[in-house]
């Protein structure tokens, strides 16, 4: 064909794409990477593609510029997607849509509700793990997948009534359990929501069944948190990730006595922290005499116990931990504030409170149900319909340098989310530049993110 | 993908130039109008082939040819249709637009069909083949073809039409409620082809009976007509001469055990037509299953609830009853318990019921009062059972389960809450990938589907 003529020498390609020329450089199209067509055809003698030209004038200014089009609005993203798979560049895609370094922790606001069919509302949400911003939500006995331009979804059913425990070990297979199901279930979105294997708890006697409390996993491992059906023994299984075979279990309580002093709480919180190649298992119980927990820090590879704290009097209702602010956060059951310790001197300080520490009578139940997360430099803590964002300020003022900061770090907050008429939050999570948010009685997921930013 | 230039196709199409390749269309659709000029000696010229049509629409259906998808594009459904049909690739077009495989545990509301006049439907027949979907509507019948587009309405001599069946590829045989005999339309021309009607010369209390259910079987058609005298009875009627050739099962009387049969099923693996007629009362169901061997015509099994002995659950007599015809079973939905009966055809004795429940609390457990007490509909398709109470539809879904001796049955809402308040479901039927519900007095046919394609709705 009478594409234009270039010097061997030059960089300048053309490209013939379903009879429009584009004319871009070998370096533009190098980007791409290799395994990509579009690095292919830089090297290619005739350069033509039977496919549409306007879709490839977006991606052509997402592979120069990394930022989507304002006249990308004009196309959907379905198609866009499709077409970048073709290319092979739908990473590049990704990254202009939902790159985690785009998350504005302050200029958050909710851009879309994501509507579940059926009548159940979310028991438990999990964000892809790719970290691309898509999202698994389980509701009643199904899981509805989100892809990360939350425009694709996938449903597949499960054999839990309703499940509680929920994480994408790899890309399309989840990890599954429920606290009134036996079994973590591995289940294979791909195929359909088949049940790969199920994994128990391998130390019990093998008549009585254990269900799923928490799952967690490293790069290396799985966890899971078994409760044995009879609620007198917990502990925390260890998987090889890739095989899903037994390793080892630990954080064993067994309770086999007649109500002896500490009850057995079982762990519902398993998250790893990778920058100390520790496990932190928390969890609470509320009974008559008041509400009770644990926090503890496992070395997995020597499986010692680093660290523990037992919590008797504000105990938390929920615990996380920050990696990128090296320290554990907590929310106080009785009084509803926010705690944090330094990971760098466990057992140090102890909690230090973040929020007002007034004299509380512990009867209060101020915090219950609050949930606590982080993400990237920020904890998100949710209290009945809003939600507290609480960020570290840098000032250079360390200890009593000044009269006006006491702290020795200092962290302040700001509330959002409680618009009035909302119902209680259920579920935190976050992915991609984006927060997900789930309220008690409501068959939709909300989606939080920078306005400048969405999808 | 990059191609040699011999393969290279160009059309000038209303003025703008698009460049494939004759892969391209040959591959996805031979027969077509772009196939056959692809394949003209002059086609691979310098000159680009012309055609007079819409250049934007032309690119998105020459974007369909290339992935086999149809791009979200601003067109309406009927320029596209169109527009596939003047190149010759509807069937193309039929398989990108058409809805993936039925989940109905994950389905949701994606349309209402409504008839322009008369829109409330007194009947409805959906058929898995060519996924169309007929619906009776004050004595007229609209035919919505695959794309759930009208194709055609044709008006009937009848009042009203109760009970619709499709016994050739475009002819339906429909009964009334309110005037007797089975009459046989062709839809596609309008024309009456011809009726039939039950009459015995021995026995005169046979006449002006009406028809309460129609299925069509390779061996005629079976249709159940109830005579003004509580005679009643199940006709097997000849497709070509449409003349009765049996009477299966005559019964006279009105109680719960010898009604009418108000739902007859065929099942082509051994030949047997199984009847059931369920009457709701104030003190909750009772009712009858019954199969019959059109051969010998006589009854080969039969049940009655609420029965004596052990046949039935106390207090807890069938709803209504389908047949999955592939997997030769009988599900049943209990009228109190809301519970599935399970049945193997195969297998059937004095007591074949295999319950199954499920924790999951469903609509029977739901606020429904007393209005819709015991008022059901079940249909099974592709192994997925649907059922429905009142205004609500769930769907017992079976998943591979351990355990519990294989397989394990889950129990979902379909609906929302607010659908159920849109009134009581009278019929529910499945086709084409497609769930229809119809409620009482309600204009429209709703249609459930299931998408990967999430319905996000922004907020900003």
């Amino acid at each position: 064909m009478n594409l234009p003529a270039s010097a061997p020498e030059s960089n300048v390609v053309s490209i013939n794409v379903g009879g429009r020329i584009f004319q871009t450089t070998k370096q533009t199209l190098t980007l791409a990477g290799t395994d990509s067509l579009l690095s292919q055809l830089a090297t290619e003698s005739t350069r033509f593609v039977d496919r549409d030209p306007g879709l490839f004038s977006v991606l052509l200014y997402i592979l120069r510029t990394g930022n989507l089009p304002a006249r990308s609005t004009s196309f959907d993203i379905r198609d866009l997607i499709e077409e970048s798979r073709y290319y092979g560049i739908e990473p590049f895609l990704i990254d202009s849509l939902s790159n985690p370094s785009q998350f504005e922790a302050f200029d958050l606001r909710k851009s879309v509700i994501l509507p579940l069919n059926g009548r159940d509302s979310p028991s438990t949400i999990a964000p892809t793990s790719n970290g691309g911003g898509g999202l698994h939500v389980a509701h009643g006995s199904k899981i509805t997948s989100f892809d990360w331009s939350l425009r694709r979804k996938s449903t597949v059913l499960t054999n839990f009534s309703a499940v509680d425990s929920l994480l994408e070990i790899s890309p399309g297979v989840l990890a599954a359990g429920a606290t009134d199901f036996p079994g973590l279930q591995i289940i294979d979105l791909d195929n359909g929501g088949f049940v790969r294997t199920t994994l128990n708890w391998e130390n019990v006697a093998t008549t009585t069944t254990s269900t799923v409390q928490a799952v967690g996993s490293s790069s290396e491992f799985l966890f899971a948190s078994f409760e044995s059906s009879r609620r007198n023994s917990n502990s925390v299984m260890v998987y090889d990730l890739s095989t899903l075979l037994p390793l080892f279990e630990m954080d064993r309580c067994d309770n086999y006595g007649v109500g002896g002093g500490d009850s057995v709480i079982p762990s519902n919180k398993l998250r790893w922290i990778r920058s100390c190649n520790l496990l932190m298992v928390s969890g609470s119980h509320a009974s008559p005499s008041g509400v009770s927990g644990h926090v503890r820090f496992w070395d997995v590879r020597s499986r010692d116990m680093v660290w523990e704290i037992k919590e008797r009097g504000d105990c938390f209702s929920d615990v996380t931990v920050s990696e990128n602010l090296s320290a554990v956060f907590k929310v106080g059951v009785a009084s509803g504030e926010v705690y944090y310790t330094d990971l760098r001197s466990l057992g140090g300080k102890g909690w230090v409170c973040l929020g007002e520490e007034k004299k509380r009578s512990l009867d209060e139940r101020k915090g219950v149900g609050c949930r606590i997360e982080s993400y990237g430099n920020h904890v998100f803590c949710s209290k009945g319909n809003g939600i507290e964002l609480w960020s570290e300020v840098i000032t250079g003022l360390v200890g009593n340098a000044s009269r006006d900061v006491l702290e020795e770090r200092v962290f302040r907050k700001n509330s959002f989310a409680a618009d009035s008429g909302e119902n209680k939050i259920t579920g935190l999570a976050f992915g991609g530049n984006r927060m997900f948010v789930t309220r008690k009685d409501q068959q939709f997921i909300e989606v939080w993110q920078s306005p400048s930013r969405g999808v | 993908m990059v191609s040699d230039v011999s393969n290279r196709l160009k059309l000038n199409v209303g003025g703008e130039i698009f460049e494939t390749t004759s892969s391209t269309i040959q591959s996805t659709c031979p027969d077509s109008l772009l196939a056959a000029l692809s394949s003209t000696p002059t086609s691979h010229g310098s000159n680009p082939i012309f055609i007079d049509r819409d250049p934007e629409i032309f690119s998105v259906i020459l974007n369909l040819l290339r992935t086999k998808r149809l791009s979200s594009a601003v067109f309406s459904k009927q320029e596209l249709l169109d527009e596939a049909l003047y190149y010759g690739v509807e069937s193309l077009l039929r398989s990108a637009m058409s809805p993936p495989p039925l989940q109905a545990f994950d389905a949701s509301l994606t349309s209402t069909i409504t008839p322009a006049t008369d829109g409330v439907p007194s009947a409805f027949t959906a058929t898995a083949g060519d996924a169309s979907l007929w619906i009776a509507h004050g004595g007229m019948i609209s035919v919505y073809d695959w794309s759930l587009s009208h194709a055609v309405t044709v008006r009937t001599h009848l009042a009203d039409v109760t009970s619709i069946c499709r016994v050739w590829d475009e002819a339906a045989a429909i009964g009334s409620g309110s005037a007797s005999g089975l009459h046989f339309y062709d839809l596609s021309s309008g024309r009456y082809l011809g009726s039939t009607h039950w009459t015995d010369p021995e026995d005169p209390r046979i006449h002006k009976s009406r028809v309460a259910a129609v299925t069509d079987s390779p061996r005629g058609v079976f249709a159940s007509f109830d005579c003004l005298h509580r005679e009643n009875s199940v006709l097997q009627i000849d497709k070509s001469t449409l003349q009765v050739t049996a009477v299966i099962g005559q019964q006279s009387g009105s109680s719960a055990k010898n009604s009418v049969p108000e739902k007859l099923r065929w099942v082509p693996d051994n030949g047997l037509l199984i009847g059931s007629a369920v009457q709701r009362g104030v003190f909750g169901c009772s009712g009858y299953i019954r199969i019959w061997d059109p051969r010998s015509r006589d009854i080969v099994w039969e049940t009655s609830e609420p029965g004596s002995g052990r046949s039935s659950r106390f207090g807890d007599a069938l709803a209504d009853v389908d047949v999955d015809v592939e997997e030769s079973v009988i599900y049943k939905v209990c009228s109190k318990s809301g519970d599935l009966g399970v049945a193997d055809l195969r297998k059937l004795g004095e007591d074949p019921w295999v319950y199954v429940s499920d924790e999951n609390p469903g609509a029977w457990s739901a606020d429904e009062g007393g209005r819709s007490r015991g008022y059901s509909v079940v249909h099974c398709y592709r192994k997925q059972v649907v059922a429905a109470r009142g205004g609500s539809l769930e769907v017992w879904s079976s998943v591979e389960g351990k355990g519990s001796g294989g397989l394990v049955r889950r129990r979902n809402f379909v609906d929302k809450g607010e659908d159920c308040k849109r009134g009581v479901i009278s019929r529910v039927e499945a086709g084409g990938d497609r769930l229809f519900v119809s409620r009482e007095c309600m204009e429209g046919v709703e249609v459930w589907e299931s998408s990967n394609a999430s319905s996000v709705i922004s907020v900003v």
